[in-house]
């Protein structure tokens, strides 16, 4: 039982962080359609970017997180600007192939940059681990989880709430119509893109309190997260943080009681028989 | 077949011009290195063309293309390393095995659409390299070597001159080009663009939607696999790293929609273009740790915003603005 629910506490830490990753991708999704290959880069750009300010400012994840969102949101704003919005008057098919594109241009220039080592934050501000008797809690990976709860819930506010999150979700419903009402479309989109990257943003500044950083470590999220899209019903960010949760914990679950070098086979063969019984995801209707 | 070359005698005489040049090119420029990008060019068309059965005349999108190309690659290997069996015939095996699975999974994989299958047949193929990674008896993670110590070079297709690997790959990318070029004509592959326009339309036209595609992924799935093998028999090393990645399955993709999607000579311009770029950045940059791919990425990243349709487009766009100048000065002459 003990290993039970510590596994499944570690399945929720990881979980959280997918679930904002995958949120990233299902905004994007939802909003432009495109299947974004540079979410998992986003997340690594924001990794080293928390890296850097502690290393020669010292300034702990945790209070890095605002900047690196802004960072990725300035980021994925301009890169929106500069070549998604060219891209979206083109096929599908090209656009999804750019986002992969500039995901290899990205990996490789953190490689460049910054070379391909593994580097992790020595010390981090809350860190130690509680024993609750049936659970070993450790607090550096309490943090992100927190963190990533709260950032979701951020962005339930800011879309439903904000004037700007209002235009982005009435884009994404009906493009034409947003536009008849006066919705600059141009504009939410560019803020759709740039809010998904902060997201990943944050994802990344949190999980610097127990995870490596190395160019290629969105690549690690960047499947699952798709899935994680699929399973909570395509475009819905609600049903993205739910599927994200889930296969965190299938994560960690079939590691422990399956095979840990079979894991991934389990969870991708699970994906493809859910698909296959529930097309539009779990939580999809009909 | 004798009508068919009657029908389309400017295409074969176009096709049999290419192919002096292909012929001749390497015996005028003699550099080892041309020659291994000239082999390499002949893989990719051969994937390219592969995937665009089904990804460009059908219009599902497969990310996953890797899990054919492993499985050629791997049948040759292991069928040589266990049972000294010649690719000769190992290919045929491959291509065999790749059908079966793409049969069995391509009917439940073939009922989704649009980006969920993409992500479906990504899960798949990384199935299927992790099963590799942990499969003691088809190496592992530290994969299979071809090469064989005194065997004979012609039988065992592991040739010490370069130039002879190109000469095999040219005749599977000539084969495989008329086969296209035949079946673009067909009414199966009619049937596929009628199923990429409209699904549904197809249905209610009479058109078993389900059966054709499964019938496309199987093609795609067998061409894809010939062109693993013949990877694996070219650099005569083979592991899953290299062989079953994401990055594969998107290189794929790549070079069919980099040289003109559905099109039947646009996966061999897309693998010219983009293996010529591919290498010669990776042996001018390739010390600067990840700068050739950067080269790599920016370039396909312009490639695809300003020329969506591929680089076959261009060509058609000149052709036509030529024609239609052609037409202007008859009409001005006429009139």
């Amino acid at each position: 039982m003990s290993i039970f629910l510590q596994t499944l506490y570690e399945g929720i830490i990881n979980g959280s962080a997918l679930a904002l990753i995958a949120m990233g991708i299902a905004l994007v999704w939802g909003v432009m359609g495109i299947l974004s290959f540079s979410q998992g880069e986003f997340l690594m750009i924001a990794m080293f970017a928390a890296y850097y300010l502690n290393l020669y400012l010292g300034l702990d994840p945790i209070l890095s997180l605002p900047f690196c969102m802004i960072i990725m949101f300035c980021i994925g704003y301009f890169i929106y600007k500069l070549i998604i919005a060219r891209a979206l008057r083109g096929p599908v098919l090209g656009q999804r192939l750019i986002t992969f594109a500039l995901s290899m241009v990205l990996i490789n220039m953190a490689l460049l940059f910054f070379s391909g080592d593994f580097k992790t934050i020595r010390e981090v501000a809350i860190s130690g681990s509680v024993d609750l008797g049936v659970i070993i809690v450790a607090k550096n990976k309490l943090v992100p989880f927190v963190i990533s709860m709260i950032v979701a819930a951020f962005m339930f506010w800011f879309l439903n709430k904000t004037r700007i999150g209002k235009a982005i979700r009435a884009t994404s419903m009906n493009k034409t119509a947003a536009g008849l009402v006066g919705i600059d479309s141009e504009k939410a989109y560019a803020f759709a893109f740039g809010l998904s990257a902060a997201i990943a943003g944050a994802a990344g500044c949190a999980l610097t309190y127990y995870y490596y950083v190395y160019p290629s470590v969105g690549a690690n999220f960047q499947l699952f997260g798709f899935i994680a899209v699929v399973m909570g019903g395509f475009g819905s960010i609600p049903g993205a943080l739910l599927g994200g949760m889930i296969m965190g914990i299938a994560d960690s679950l079939t590691g422990v009681y399956f095979s840990p070098s079979f894991k991934y086979v389990g969870i991708c063969v699970a994906f493809l028989l859910i698909v296959q019984f529930k097309p539009k995801g779990l939580f999809g209707g009909k | 077949m004798g009508k068919f070359v009657s029908n389309n005698k400017k295409w074969f005489m176009g096709l049999a011009a290419c192919l002096v040049v292909a012929i001749l090119f390497p015996q005028v420029v003699r550099v080892r290195f041309v020659w291994n990008l000239l082999s390499l060019i002949m893989v990719w068309a051969v994937v390219g063309m592969g995937w665009n059965v089904i990804g460009g005349y059908c219009g599902q999108v497969s990310n996953g293309h890797s899990l054919f190309y492993g499985i050629g690659a791997y049948t040759v290997a292991i069928t040589c390393q266990y049972w000294k069996i010649p690719p000769w015939i190992s290919i045929w095996l491959g291509v065999a095995i790749s059908v079966a699975v793409a049969f069995v999974v391509g009917k439940p994989l073939l009922r989704l659409k649009g980006h969920v299958f993409a992500i479906s047949t990504m899960a798949l193929a990384e199935c299927a390299r992790i099963i590799f990674v942990n499969w003691k008896w088809v190496g592992g993670a530290t994969g299979v070597y071809i090469y064989t110590k005194g065997v004979n070079e012609y039988l065992y297709m592991q040739f010490k001159n370069p130039l002879n690997y190109y000469y095999v790959f040219l005749i599977f990318v000539v084969a495989i080009l008329i086969l296209i070029k035949v079946l673009d004509k067909s009414k199966f592959f009619y049937y596929l663009r009628t199923i990429k326009g409209n699904e549904m339309a197809a249905e209610s036209v009479g058109i078993n939607a389900a059966k054709y595609k499964n019938r496309a992924y199987m093609l795609s799935a067998a061409i894809v696999s010939i062109g693993g093998s013949l990877y694996a028999q070219f650099i005569l090393y083979i592991d899953p790293s290299t062989m079953m990645t994401l990055n594969i399955s998107m290189m794929i993709v790549l070079t069919a929609v980099m040289g003109g999607v559905g099109t039947v000579e646009g996966p061999i311009l897309g693998a010219i273009v983009l293996t010529t770029i591919s290498e010669y950045s990776r042996v001018y940059l390739g010390q600067y740790g990840g700068l050739d791919l950067i080269l790599y990425g920016v370039l396909v990243i312009l490639i695809v915003l300003f020329v969506p349709g591929g680089i076959l487009s261009i060509f058609h766009k000149w052709s036509e603005k030529r024609h239609a100048s052609k037409q202007g000065k008859s009409e001005v002459v006429g009139g």
